[in-house]
């Protein structure tokens, strides 16, 4: 079965160097505030535009050229803009939205033929992904608010918490180091994309829906260096049995409280593990090897919850029996700092959790009643879910001690792997 | 052989005699029952509206059960193809079959549920709207589920380590499961206390009468969801206690009508029927698991996941092959609470005014059909009561 969906159209373009001037990152909020100003009055103007194009392009078939070449510029505009007020990218960009000047850019197609159908429903069709772009961040999300019965025009205003989580952190990141942690910056930039995308989709640039792929967003990426926590599995496979999913909830209930009960056990290990830890250098085999059944059978439960796999999971958290399975490090020597002060060295890698955990939730609605309807899971979605899944993984394992490696945020996995990019095959 | 015979001749004899003990009563034997007539005590159009309610519920429910065994059926027969979706060992995929098979039945379900709920609305019994009734049936198949799993795994773990015997360990083991329910339930539900003070300063007076001192009796809010009176006793040793619904404590009673169903409710405690319920679970229990081992027998037992679907199937039809049972046996406890309310309230009037009053306020038949009384009743019929608190008036009278 091919899954692979081809290259969307509306292409994320990240040539950024990860270096900052921490003078403007200080700044950023203050600086940005022409551009907030400038992509305000461009919204209300670009509206009118966006409503007339409708009319054109359900009529003829087609986006009216001049009008798709004012959107084209403002979608661009918006990811850069977006780009700097999430500290994606360092220069300040310019107010026109040119395209190829901008270290985060994005390419957009010419105007070509959209089916009306999807062009007349386009802003009903647009709500799960306007949904998860909101989770993702960046992008579009402008609108009129309404406070204590009052209308007002909100302007631009990205809301997504993954992009938001990760310039708060990387704005401490950039302050201290003069860089912007790569895998906060794909992340960020991995939102950012998405939104464009959603935007570009919105606003009738295209009729191809937005694509939450990861893998495909951040094409030509540098990859990471590999985790030694990391997902394997059969990348394929997305048929789902639409009974299962059907009763997906309750199926899991007994898996959650199972889950809850090793949850206790697990925990007063992992405290007794980092005494042993942080006495010895290196955690106790026989507690490494009890909470990594843990984490990994927590993945698999995640896995069957929200949809990233099919089958209904043992409750044992045994390797190698699950499609979606979890690469864990045998017990080695960890830095004893690291260890004393793990809780609160994993508070940022927790906040992006959550962040992500937000998206993970709206992306597991939409794939329950996709795979309802086809019998498979949504190929961008699904890869989104499983990018989730191993930043939470990694987040436990580094809770847990496990490892002593961070979290890496990027949507990329680190291994090399020449076609699919999320998992590896089985061994 | 002869061992054999000797070994279920003596089961059976214990068995027996364990019923026996169960079914002992303080209503006196010798009581005879007057016969009452419905049209006596209710009106042409209290008699028209509940034949017609039940008529529609009973059909209902027939529908709903013969769709139950029908789907378990052929779930039974088709039903282990479903355990290609499951990547858990054979304990676990016997757990995602079991729950599936309940997710079916509850699936093809869902009309009748519909449908009863419309006619009960339509009645003005229920309150419960659409979407409520549908997705609070399917969030509360978890707790079904988690039940379910519990009980998959304690079978399918002791049949992987005993064979077929697991019957032997397992019967115990769920009788001490309902046990353990049926003392924690109490603590489960939303209630708040009886405020009237006339109606308390009853309350223990009965309980003294009935001796039962210091017997919690607490009201459960359930006007949102329904217009139905009724009142449970529940709970064992510290947890026990009787629940009036607000129904009934807020309803169209006297506060003597009230006092009866009280009574009638210690009258439950003091007899200690729920022990003997959980008695006559084990006396079941017993049997049902081990007829359960023998016929799943042909699918490699329960300790093989393909068997589970034929276990539920079995256990489904032995529930409703013994509920005409079950149902006798409800009805001669609570025909002993009534009794116990008539003694210790003495007060036929306010019992007969009660039970007169469930007619329009329930739409339950005085005097059903045979069917409707083997399989759905599990209190004597309203004439029953009547009758009984006849016959109550009676006996006192001759009584010394």
């Amino acid at each position: 079965m091919n899954t692979a969906m081809d290259a969307h159209p509306v292409r994320l373009v990240v040539r950024d160097d990860l270096e900052r001037s921490r003078l403007t990152v200080f700044f950023r909020l203050i600086l940005a505030i022409p551009q907030f100003i400038w992509i305000t009055v461009w919204t209300i103007g670009i509206f009118f535009v966006v409503v007339a194009n409708w009319f054109v392009t359900v009529a003829a078939g087609r986006p009216a050229t001049t009008l798709h070449g004012w959107t084209s510029a403002y979608v661009r505009y918006t990811v850069h803009f977006n780009a700097y007020l999430y500290l994606a990218a360092n220069p300040y960009p310019g107010f026109t939205g040119e395209e190829g000047e901008y270290p985060i850019d994005l390419e957009l197609p010419e105007p070509g033929p959209q089916e009306r159908w999807k062009t007349f429903f386009r802003l009903f069709l647009a709500i799960p992904s306007l949904l998860l772009a909101t989770a993702l961040g960046g992008g579009f999300s402008t609108g009129f608010g309404s406070r204590r019965g009052n209308s007002r025009f909100s302007g631009f205003a990205g809301r997504g918490a993954l992009a938001a989580t990760c310039a708060v952190l990387g704005w401490f990141a950039i302050l201290a180091q003069g860089r912007m942690p790569k895998g906060l910056r794909d992340a960020s930039a991995y939102g950012i994309g998405y939104g464009a995308q959603v935007a570009a989709y919105l606003l009738l640039l295209t009729d191809r829906y937005p694509n939450a792929d990861p893998t495909a967003m951040l094409d030509g990426v540098d990859r990471p260096p590999e985790h030694v926590v990391r997902l394997v599995g059969n990348a394929d496979d997305l048929r789902f049995s639409r009974l299962t999913v059907f009763f997906r909830l309750p199926l899991a209930v007994p898996h959650i409280l199972w889950l809850i009960l090793w949850g206790i056990v697990a925990v007063l290990a992992v405290v007794a593990n980092w005494f042993v830890t942080l006495f010895r250098g290196t955690p106790a085999g026989g507690l490494h090897r009890f909470v990594s059944r843990y984490v990994r059978y927590e993945l698999h439960v995640y896995a069957f919850l929200y949809l990233v796999a099919n089958p209904f999971p043992g409750f044992d958290g045994a390797p190698g029996r699950y499609p979606v399975d979890l690469v864990l490090p045998e017990p080695a020597r960890q830095n004893r700092w690291k260890t004393g002060f793990r809780i609160i060295l994993a508070i940022p890698a927790l906040l992006v959790g959550t962040a992500l955990g937000y998206g993970l939730f709206i992306a597991a609605v939409f794939t329950w009643f996709v795979a309802l309807v086809r019998g498979a899971a949504p190929w961008g979605l699904r890869n989104y879910s499983a990018y989730v899944l191993r930043y939470q993984a990694q987040t436990n394992a580094y809770l847990a001690l496990l490892t002593d490696a961070y979290p890496h945020a990027s949507p990329l996995e680190g291994a090399p792997a020449p076609q699919q990019a999320l998992f590896e095959p089985a061994a | 052989v002869t061992r054999r015979l000797s070994l279920v001749a003596a089961l059976a004899a214990a068995w027996a005699a364990a019923a026996w003990f169960l079914w002992q009563s303080k209503v006196p034997s010798s009581l005879r029952l007057p016969h009452v007539d419905p049209h006596r005590y209710f009106t042409n159009p209290q008699l028209h509206a509940a034949s017609s309610f039940s008529s529609v519920s009973d059909l209902l429910w027939v529908l709903g059960v013969v769709t139950e065994v029908v789907v378990l059926a052929l779930f039974a027969w088709r039903g282990e193809r479903f355990a290609r979706e499951s990547a858990a060992g054979p304990i676990g995929t016997g757990m995602l079959l079991g729950m599936l098979g309940f997710a079916l039945v509850w699936l093809a379900q869902v009309p009748f549920t519909v449908l009863d709920l419309w006619w009960q609305r339509r009645h003005g019994l229920s309150n419960v709207g659409y979407a409520t009734a549908v997705l609070g049936g399917w969030l509360a198949l978890s707790a079904q589920f988690v039940f379910l799993c519990v009980a998959l795994g304690v079978v399918m773990g002791l049949a992987r380590l005993l064979g077929e015997r697991w019957w032997i360990p397992a019967a115990p083991f769920f009788v001490g499961l309902v046990l353990l329910f049926a003392f924690v339930s109490p603590w489960l539900g939303t209630t708040h206390e009886l405020r009237d003070p006339q109606l308390r300063a009853t309350v223990r007076r009965l309980e003294r009468i009935e001796r039962v001192p210091n017997t919690p009796v607490v009201v459960a809010p359930v006007r949102d969801t329904t217009s139905v009176p009724n009142a449970e006793a529940e709970g064992l040793g510290p947890s026990r206690r009787v629940v009036l619904w607000d129904t009934l404590v807020y309803g169209p009673f006297t506060e003597r009508e009230l006092a009866v169903v009280v009574a009638h409710e210690l009258g439950h405690l003091a007899r200690h029927h729920i022990w003997k319920y959980v008695g006559w679970y084990a006396l079941f229990a017993f049997p049902g698991a081990w007829a359960i081992a023998r016929i799943t027998r042909r699918r490699g037992g329960m300790a093989n996941a393909r068997a589970v679907p034929l276990a539920l199937l079995v256990l489904v039809v032995l529930g409703l092959l013994a509920l005409p049972l079950e149902n006798a046996i409800s009805r001669h406890m609570e025909a002993e609470a009534d009794w116990m309310a008539l003694r210790t309230t003495r007060d036929p009037a306010a019992a007969i005014g009660l039970f007169r009053g469930f007619v329009p306020t329930t739409l339950e038949e005085p005097s059903p059909s045979t069917f409707d009384y083997l399989l759905l009743e599990n209190h004597p019929t309203i004439a029953q009561r009547i009758s009984m608190a006849l016959a109550w008036k009676r006996y006192a009278a001759q009584s010394p």
